[in-house]
């Protein structure tokens, strides 16, 4: 069975109320979500908190998700409401693990300072802009999935790409691309 | 160029999490499942409260229709009890032992 295919059945059994099939799309999906969240936000744990809430909202949607629809697109989706929200509320006072931060991999010695330029980069990206970054040169996603998740127009997430792109190889002193 | 794009993409690498990670699909199973549990409970705790309002409400015109109801019926009722006190006790009596013939 094709992936889409395979996450067409899961989806149709979640609908019915499976947990066991919800727990396999999270299992498949768990990796694009978060490192899309991670790449968004900047914050691994805070990432990885909205990402919960983002399979958790997802659960209780998963009637709407229209019949073919892409459901990494739709996670991405909510996930990225999740994260405006998240910095709308400004003053969200949760206690932040040092552990998870701990779990963080430490950048190679000749990766460190190019990884510090390319986060500090990314900070200055406007977040729709980092948003479709995120999807479409960290991640895999076409320009319409990205379109279709983030519910932007599709020219706007090729503008933002191309531009996001030359700013971050700028950063990483690729020139103006 | 060619050079800061791979770089771009090794560093973006650094962010993704493992493609199986048990912990994290096991949190959020666990959050799924206490939601459910808590939607569950609410569901019943409302269908419990407006039962008792309903009963509370009906009382005073069940109340007589209960009485002359049990009233008409307590000696079937005092039937079948005894009834299934002697299936009952029948029913569990020890099996009588049996004789072997030497």
């Amino acid at each position: 069975m094709s992936p889409a295919g395979l996450d067409e059945a899961l989806v149709a059994a979640a609908k019915d109320g499976s947990t066991d099939a919800f727990s396999r799309l999270v299992e498949r999906h768990q990796q694009a979500v978060r490192a899309f969240l991670r790449r968004t936000c900047g914050d691994w744990a805070l990432a990885d908190d909205l990402a919960q809430e983002t399979f958790l909202a997802a659960w209780s949607k998963i009637g709407r998700l229209q019949a073919g629809a892409s459901v990494r697109a739709w996670l991405c989706g909510i996930g990225y409401n999740k994260h405006l929200t998240a910095r709308r509320g400004a003053a969200r006072s949760r206690a932040r693990d040092a552990v998870y931060q701990a779990e963080r991999p430490p950048p190679a010695a000749a990766f460190a300072e190019d990884r510090l330029a390319l986060e500090a980069a990314m900070a200055e990206l406007p977040p729709e802009q980092r948003a479709c970054v995120a999807l479409c040169l960290a991640a895999d996603f076409s320009h319409a999935e990205a379109a279709e998740a983030l519910g932007l127009p599709l020219g706007t997430v090729k503008s933002h790409v191309s531009r996001g792109r030359a700013r971050l190889l700028q950063a990483l002193g690729g020139g103006d691309a | 160029m060619r050079e800061a794009e791979d770089k771009l993409a090794a560093l973006f690498a650094l962010d993704e999490p493992p493609p199986r990670d048990a912990a994290f699909s096991a949190e959020v199973m666990e959050a799924v499942i206490r939601r459910e549990f808590q939607k569950d409970v609410a569901l019943l705790s409302a269908a419990s409260l407006v039962g008792a309002a309903a009963l509370w409400a009906l009382w005073p015109v069940l109340q007589p229709a209960i009485v002359a109801v049990s009233q008409g019926l307590a000696p079937v009722v005092a039937g079948l009890a005894l009834a299934a006190c002697a299936v009952w006790l029948l029913g569990s009596r020890p099996p009588e032992p049996v004789e072997v013939e030497s």
